[in-house]
């Protein structure tokens, strides 16, 4: 396994009547993020918020190229993102102790916080296809180029790692500065990782190493 | 963090338990049952919440120390609010304090000043003005959220009350309105207005040349720059402006010495004041020699601000260096008054806490209680010592005059 310290890049926020972020994604152009009541895009350029969504936005949020995910209590929200209208819901696989959420291959990505899970979901019934065992609190998810990372937080540390699909084996490991955590992670398709900051109420970019 | 728990927390910032306790109910998870503690505190079960908070910090893992920290806040203030000041004094003084600074030393300010502030509550309670204020001064005041803000105010005019600053007062009470109103919690806007009540409902009474009518507490305030001899009765002392004879330890003297102030510059006959001072219901010799002599130990003890002399049927008072004498007294003048004072906040107490609160001896506070029990004046609940005392809150009785402590200390 490979150890190195995260290399964060840029810091938004915090961001005004913002107290916390729950979830982070990326659309090609903004950064998403979930504060609560709503789902907010960040223009990675200037650090600004262009727009928002009133919605619930507890936890999670994903993009599949059309739609906004986002989970909310024991829900998980499609919404149309141009409106931000729900446009389904389906039951979340931790029944509201969910946490983190991509979308990748098709199907739905569900960190379950305290059981230290990753849930493989359908994104049309909510149906569970297989589950992965981590060893932390699972928080963001995200999958990018065949590499599956997630974001921890378990006490007072974060880190975000890489870990085997298959068997959820430790890979590669992003340890945070101490106080820094990760409450939502995305990449964006490149080189940078965007991660929730919780109650920091900010987001940050981290630099996603280079592999070989 | 999870969802639900997102969900549920924002519910209970917003002040509504019913809907935090519908997300985690069926939950035993640590952070669940640190929720559902404070959700079952808010809808006033204190015993669930206790429980609940006491587990969750031991479901929280040992490296979790600012979520613990945050139970121990929680569970303090239950203990505040239910009048449990005996066992916070040592126990719970060092872990409050420890988890005040664990919550400080990983950035979670907001709770470190509540902890801060629960600390302050305490003291006021127990009467330690100026150890409230030196601990509010610790806490660093920006950026704190509305409703923290709402209870800082409402400890500044409670110092400011028992110290009989008025203005200070109603400064600290505006100031917490407009937090209290920002927060949007109801039940913060109500205390805020209960505590405003305070300062527009008489406070106590003035007796002067026979008449008497009720003193707001910006009048008793002005009282203690006022040149006349003042019979104070809720700290039983005699005094005209910095001069001060204590009676505290002397009821008959002191009870004499009322009886003259009220009736002066008329004097009073012998048989009303062995009546009024003795209780006694037949007047005979016995009790005439012995008004003699406590006259004359109250002539000794009043030397400095007045004279009593001798007239056909009885005595009259001369105060020196001043033309008015006047008595200020309770707005309910009743046997224990003291007790139902403290009762009167509307909150359960032990008996122990009354106790300390009142420095008198627990048995004396219990055969109060008692008595006041038989006449239906307070009420109890639970058992052993479990067992808490009440009163609801007595329109024209307010709180804030009447706690013990300094009332007139500058």
């Amino acid at each position: 396994m490979k150890r190195s310290a995260a290399e964060i890049v840029t810091e938004y926020g915090p961001f005004p009547g913002v107290e916390a972020v729950h979830g982070v994604t990326y659309d090609g152009t903004h950064v998403w993020f979930a504060s609560g009541d709503k789902l907010n895009a960040v223009d990675p350029a200037n650090g600004k918020i262009a727009r928002s969504l009133d919605v619930a936005a507890h936890a999670g949020t994903a993009f599949d190229g059309r739609h906004l995910f986002q989970i909310a209590e024991d829900r998980i929200q499609k919404i149309d993102a141009a409106t931000g209208e729900v446009l389904t819901t389906i039951p979340a696989p931790g029944g509201g102790g969910d946490s983190g959420l991509a979308w990748a291959e098709g199907s739905l990505w569900v960190g379950q916080y305290r059981e230290r899970k990753i849930h493989q979901v359908d994104p049309d019934t909510g149906k569970i296809l297989r589950t992965i065992e981590s060893k932390r609190f699972v928080t963001g998810v995200t999958w990018v180029d065949g590499e599956l990372w997630h974001g921890t937080w378990e006490g007072e540390d974060s880190d975000i790692r890489r870990i085997d699909p298959d068997t959820g084996k430790v890979l590669e490991q992003l340890d945070l500065p101490a106080g820094t955590m990760v409450s939502g992670l995305e990449s964006d398709g490149g080189d940078r990782l965007f991660c929730g900051g919780g109650e920091a109420g900010k987001v940050r970019a981290v630099r996603r190493p280079r592999r070989g | 963090m999870e969802s639900l728990i997102t969900a549920a927390a924002r519910a209970l910032e917003a002040g509504d338990p019913l809907g935090a306790l519908n997300r985690v109910a069926l939950r035993n998870d640590a952070p669940s049952l640190a929720l559902r503690g404070i959700a079952m505190a808010q809808l006033g079960d204190l015993a669930k919440a206790k429980t609940l908070l006491r587990s969750a910090a031991r479901a929280f893992g040992p490296r979790e120390a600012v979520a613990r920290a945050r139970c121990v806040v929680a569970e303090a203030e239950i203990a505040l609010v239910s009048r449990d000041l005996s066992w916070p004094a040592k126990t719970l003084a060092s872990t409050l304090a420890g988890a005040r600074a664990t919550l400080a030393s990983h950035g979670d300010l907001a709770n470190a000043a509540h902890a801060g502030h629960i600390e302050a509550r305490r003291l006021l309670l127990l009467g330690r003005v100026d150890e409230a204020e030196g601990t509010l001064a610790e806490i660093s005041v920006s950026p704190l959220p509305p409703a923290s803000l709402v209870v800082r105010e409402l400890v500044v005019a409670g110092i400011a009350i028992r110290r009989l600053k008025t203005r200070d007062a109603r400064a600290a009470l505006d100031r917490a309105g407009k937090a209290a109103r920002q927060a949007k919690i109801p039940a913060l806007v109500a205390e805020v207005d209960s505590a405003n009540l305070i300062l527009d409902t008489p406070a106590a009474r003035l007796i002067a040349r026979g008449s008497e009518h009720p003193l707001l507490l910006g009048e008793v305030e002005r009282l203690a720059t006022s040149t006349a001899l003042v019979v104070d009765t809720f700290h039983h002392v005699v005094r005209r402006q910095g001069v001060a004879v204590s009676l505290g330890t002397r009821p008959v003297l002191f009870a004499l010495a009322r009886l003259l102030a009220q009736a002066w510059p008329a004097d009073v006959s012998r048989e009303a004041l062995i009546s009024g001072a003795f209780q006694a219901r037949h007047v005979d010799e016995s009790h005439r020699a012995r008004l003699r002599v406590e006259i004359g130990r109250l002539r000794t003890q009043l030397k400095p601000l007045a004279e009593i002399s001798a007239t056909k049927q009885g005595f009259e008072l001369a105060p020196r260096k001043t033309r008015d004498v006047i008595v200020l007294a309770r707005p309910v003048e009743e046997k224990h008054a003291a007790v139902l004072a403290i009762l009167a906040d509307g909150e359960p107490w032990s008996s122990s806490a009354l106790a300390l609160a009142l420095g008198m001896s627990a048995r004396t506070v219990q055969r109060a209680l008692e008595e006041l029990a038989r006449s239906s004046k307070v009420q109890s609940f639970g058992h052993g010592r479990a067992r808490r005392w009440m009163t609801p809150p007595v329109p024209g009785f307010p709180t804030g005059l009447l706690l013990p402590g300094p009332l007139l200390k500058a």
